[in-house]
């Protein structure tokens, strides 16, 4: 049944060879430049991670991975958390290719899944940034409003 | 030689890295997970009724063992007896059991132990297991940090038992238990604006601590003020002056300096 269940999503779902160009993340909880930069060294030991350029005045890391790499927001969350703070926006930029959106239905990224929320139907293409809005990427108010149930493991509810 | 030594160690844990932002307390808050954080410690105390400064250096290790939990483990010498010697040590354990976090904003609590051991001589009704009572304190802490102001109060419970070297705790079974407390504030002056990791934090706290002793009923309040510095946003030095406002307790040596030398290095386990 859940091989079933697992083909049909696959065959309704949109395989897209689309790249992660870049996370962009706001973390919350912080203040002191000490805290910012506990986190940017946690994220620098991700190893599919090349470069983190922090901004200190917003709280902000702007992550940019290596080539050919598999990036894993699930893990770039649980560094900024490890680090003793809380994920409050969370951006990634992601490239396609003439992809259509239909209302609904997933798209399958590397090894993702991205749950559209809100979107007209479209073609997809060129850089776009998508917010993941599940719990841990956006703030515990923010969750509060939106209130998405917790999608499958490597599935994400966005939002264009 | 002595001199020497200390100076050693100051240099060695300039090169270091450093977190927690209050100074004769914990925030709620712990040291990122994976990183280790050293301290060195120096209390200089003047001892009263008589010309004597008493000389305490603690250095300390700390570990972030989750997001969660951190352990520390510390190490108390000093020259109040007649040379500088080593008097034993602590383990302190803290857990953050609460996080709510906003944009430059959070409210947090914790629960900790401490477990001490020390060597010396009884000699004081002030109960501390920061140097001189062998003895445990378990207690919570909430802090609650605006932008550049924190605010952070906690409770706690401790217990004095006999120390070691038969060392027996003169002030007798009631009077061994006590409540600590503890109200600090602090504020990030510099820079007015963050720029980058380079540059030079300057904090002004003022810590507010007292003990209880449930047995007697005596106690003590004391103050804090302390300047903080940080460094490449890695390593910090913390000078306090430790003054007692009002107390009806026995204490040895309750007015001093106080500088601690910190340094944190992320991520290394």
């Amino acid at each position: 049944m859940k091989k079933f269940l697992l083909l049909t999503a696959l065959s309704v779902s949109l395989v897209i060879k689309a790249q992660v160009n870049k996370v962009s993340l706001q973390a919350s909880g912080l203040t002191c430049s000490m805290c910012s930069n506990a986190i940017n060294k946690s994220l620098k030991t991700l190893d599919f991670v090349l470069k983190v350029d922090a901004d200190i005045k917003t709280y902000s890391f702007e992550i940019s991975f290596k080539p050919n790499s598999v990036v894993d927001f699930d893990l770039i969350r649980k560094k900024v958390e490890s680090a003793g703070f809380t994920v409050s926006a969370f951006y990634a930029t992601l490239s396609f290719s003439n992809i259509p959106l239909n209302a609904g239905k997933p798209v399958l990224l590397q090894d993702k899944t991205l749950l559209f929320v809100n979107a007209k139907n479209q073609i997809l293409d060129g850089d776009k940034q998508v917010k993941i809005i599940d719990k841990g990427f956006v703030s515990a108010k923010e969750y509060k409003k939106s209130n998405y149930p917790v999608p499958a493991a490597g599935s994400y509810h966005v939002t264009l | 030689m002595g001199k020497l030594i200390l100076f050693g160690f100051l240099f060695l844990s300039m090169s270091g890295k450093a977190q927690e932002l209050f100074t004769m307390t914990e925030p709620a808050s712990n040291i990122a997970s994976g990183s280790v954080s050293l301290r060195i410690d120096n209390s200089i105390m003047d001892e009263i009724n008589s010309s004597k400064n008493n000389y305490h250096l603690i250095p300390e290790l700390a570990l972030g063992i989750s997001k969660k939990l951190m352990l520390r483990a510390s190490t108390f010498f000093s020259n109040r007896t007649e040379k500088f010697r080593n008097e034993g040590g602590s383990i302190y354990a803290k857990y953050r059991f609460l996080s709510n976090d906003a944009m430059q904003a959070h409210f947090r609590m914790a629960a900790f132990v401490t477990l001490s051991y020390n060597n010396s001589d009884i000699h004081q009704e002030e109960i501390s297991l920061y140097g001189h009572n062998t003895g445990f304190e378990t207690g919570i802490i909430a802090t609650k940090l605006l932008r550049k102001v924190a605010l952070s109060s906690s409770v706690s419970l401790l217990r004095a038992y006999d120390n070691g070297n038969d060392n027996t705790f003169i002030y007798g079974l009631n009077n061994s238990k006590a409540v600590n407390y503890s109200i600090s504030f602090g504020k990030l002056m510099l820079p007015k604006q963050y720029r980058d990791y380079r540059q030079t934090n300057l904090n002004l706290m003022v810590e507010t601590l007292g003990q209880l002793n449930t047995g007697s009923g005596r106690y003590y309040v004391d103050i804090a003020p302390t300047v903080q510095f940080i460094f490449h946003s890695q390593s910090r030095i913390d000078i306090s002056y430790r003054k007692q406002v009002s107390s009806n307790l026995l204490r040895t040596a309750p007015n001093g300096f106080f500088i601690r030398v910190e340094h944190n290095f992320f991520n290394i386990f």
